[in-house]
């Protein structure tokens, strides 16, 4: 297991290799950015552009650049936004926490509501709660997240007033203890949390329903019963245990996915996060700053890829590494 | 036999299940003895009622869509079918343990067996972990487990079919129950293997003297085991009997062929094919009229097609549900 682990560990440098090749050459297919400047800003001049471009290296081939790139990133050497005017390590560090803290409350909270929902949808099929969790389900699933965003803002944030349209955190709130700033944090990621899980929590409470049915009809089940167990402990400890084994890995690959919805999210909702940078980084061509974001987003799928590995091992025993 | 309490007595059970497709009546008026300690076969094709009968027993019918109807079964002169949830619950596995089919899925592949085991044995003697534990290790002990201080950590997918099988045993048996009931807990096994669980089953009634129910398909397992059999066919006992006379003089028609396809070594070869019983198991959507058994029967004649039999002690111990049984 351990070896298994030092060895998984060290395939990451060459996956994330071949990864940013594949990003800088799809990101090197937009367009020369530089190029790009002459007709949005009449003040430049063409020698301009091929003096940026020898101070850039972009009249080296691309294999040279990538390398250079690859070299420099490696090193934390992630390059200086054009947009932003600062280092590009230092915007995706100020940004990080929020969209850690977007991304996590979302998955709790999809988590919490989808996997009982799930549970009691299979224990209870074809009841009237059944029903209403699948008509759920398929609604959330439908749902655009923009517009699920601004009917929600809509709701809570004009008409009741009782959650903030957008940001992350009230004014003055820098003096405020560690409770108070949390909460506060709370009412604003709240509504966001939620629009961003809306599709994850949705399709959890189908796998977990689908896997909890398929479980229950097992014979281990009828042999806990055979023993005389109680019905809560045959579901819940015998049933649950086998039934969350494929949800395990379902929800470690969605983690990824949730940063990808962090985009959309973090712009409709306003909250300067990763997501945002990387809207705004595409749309304004600034190479460094998108290549450095979804190298983030590459590191996310690699890492949450191995954890579901992991942990599908240690939940079930019949997985064995070497 | 008779001189022994009677421990469990099923009276007319039925056991529906409401299908889409109609309504199965997989158990359809059985009744069944068994004695304290005696040692009883329930055999019958796929589909006559054997298994349901077990699940019966111990109250596990899934429902939906199936739902015991009707009749009743004693256990200590108790109807266990007006017990309710929680009553039922604690005698599962205490006083009636099972053991089923197939020992490779019946084992929850996340625990380890001796977490399976020490489980019921907490449940129902009430007794701290340690204590359950050291248990656990006599009972993988008795039931021929080598080296059940090891073997208690291990997964069930780390033993064999035979060997799940054993540890399957050592649950069913781990709280001295008085009727285990096998649901053809042999028939997924090597023949080789299925002796040794046969041979381990009858040491183990011997030592431990619980009454067992063999539910089977095949004749040559109860016919080394049973003290009694009951010849089940379309969710009706048809013939019941001590093993001796049943294999001896068999009286229903249904039992005679079920004997005569059994290949004998001890007669000469010939080129005749091996006896078979014509026709099929009636669809249980479509029930035949009168005996159930006369569209295959030889010797089926008008009453058997309008008239059902009712089940008649022919000679004392001798029960058989035929107009015309065949003479010993």
């Amino acid at each position: 297991m351990r070896n298994y682990i030092i060895r998984r560990l060290l395939q990451l440098v060459p996956l994330l290799l071949i990864i940013s090749f594949f990003i800088f050459i799809t990101l090197s297919l937009t367009g020369n950015s530089l190029r790009s400047l002459l007709t949005s800003n009449p003040r430049i001049t063409a020698e301009t552009i091929t003096k940026l471009e020898r101070i850039y290296g972009m009249d080296k081939p691309l294999l040279v650049r990538f390398v250079y790139w690859f070299k420099a990133f490696f090193t934390g050497e992630w390059g200086y936004s054009r947009e932003y005017h600062d280092a590009v390590l230092v915007l995706i560090k100020a940004r990080m926490p929020v969209t850690l803290a977007l991304m996590g409350l979302s998955f709790l909270i999809s988590v919490a509501i989808a996997i009982p929902i799930g549970i009691y949808s299979a224990l209870k099929q074809y009841s009237l709660l059944d029903y209403a969790a699948t008509a759920l389900a398929f609604f959330g699933m439908a749902m655009p997240v923009f517009w699920f965003g601004l009917m929600l803002m809509l709701l809570f944030g004009v008409k009741l007033g009782w959650l903030p349209l957008g940001g992350y955190s009230s004014q003055g709130m820098d003096t405020a203890n560690f409770l108070m700033r949390f909460l506060d944090h709370l009412k604003y990621l709240i509504m966001p949390a939620i629009v961003l899980g809306l599709q994850e929590m949705a399709s959890w409470t189908r796998y977990t329903r689908s896997s909890m049915l398929e479980v229950l009809r097992m014979d281990y089940v009828r042999t806990a019963r055979a023993k005389g167990l109680s019905e809560r402990t045959v579901i819940y400890k015998h049933a649950l245990r086998n039934a969350l084994i494929p949800i395990i890995t379902l929800l470690m690959l969605a983690i990824p996915g949730l940063f990808g919805g962090a985009v959309l999210t973090e712009t409709v909702f306003s909250i300067s996060g990763i997501g945002r940078l990387l809207y705004t980084a595409i749309t304004t061509s600034d190479t460094f700053l998108s290549m450095g974001t979804l190298m983030v987003l590459a590191i996310l799928v690699v890492i949450f890829n191995f954890a579901a590995d992991l942990l599908y091992a240690i939940a079930d025993p019949r997985i064995k590494y070497s | 036999m008779d001189n022994r309490e009677v421990l469990v007595d099923i009276k007319n059970l039925r056991t529906f299940f409401y299908t889409e497709d109609g309504v199965v009546p997989a158990v359809d008026g059985i009744d069944l003895t068994i004695h304290q300690g005696e040692v009883v076969g329930l055999v019958g094709e796929s589909g006559c009622g054997k298994s349901v009968t077990a699940l019966s027993i111990m109250r596990l019918i899934p429902n939906p869509p199936g739902k015991i109807i009707g009749g009743q079964i004693f256990f200590h002169g108790e109807d266990l079918l007006k017990k309710n949830e929680e009553e039922i619950r604690l005698i599962r596995g205490d006083k009636i343990s099972m053991i089923f089919q197939e020992p490779m899925t019946s084992l929850n592949p996340v625990y380890t067996i001796g977490d399976q085991i020490s489980e019921a044995i907490t449940l129902h003697q009430k007794i701290h972990a340690t204590e359950a534990k050291k248990r656990t290790i006599e009972m993988l002990h008795l039931v021929g487990i080598p080296e059940p201080e090891q073997r208690f950590s291990q997964y069930p997918h780390e033993m064999s079919g035979g060997m799940r099988q054993r540890v399957m045993i050592a649950m069913a048996l781990s709280s001295n129950p008085e009727l285990l009931i096998s649901d053809e807990a042999t028939t997924a096994l090597d023949v080789t293997i299925q002796a040794q669980i046969l041979d381990l089953m009858r040491g183990l009634q011997k030592k431990l003297g619980m009454a067992i129910l063999i539910i089977t398909h095949n004749l040559a397992v109860v016919a080394e085991m049973a003290d009694t059999i009951n010849i089940a066919y379309a969710g009706k006992i048809v013939e019941s009997a001590s093993a001796r006379e049943v294999f001896k003089s068999p009286r229903h028609p249904y039992t005679y062929g079920l004997l005569k396809s059994i290949p004998k070594f001890t007669e000469k070869r010939t080129n005749e094919p091996l006896p078979a019983i014509e026709g099929m198991v009636p669809s249980p959507y479509h029930m035949p009229k009168g005996c159930r058994f006369n569209p295959r029967c030889p010797f089926a004649t008008e009453k058997c097609r309008e008239e059902e039999p009712e089940i008649l002690e022919l000679t004392p111990g001798h029960l058989v549900r035929c107009f015309h049984p065949i003479e010993p």
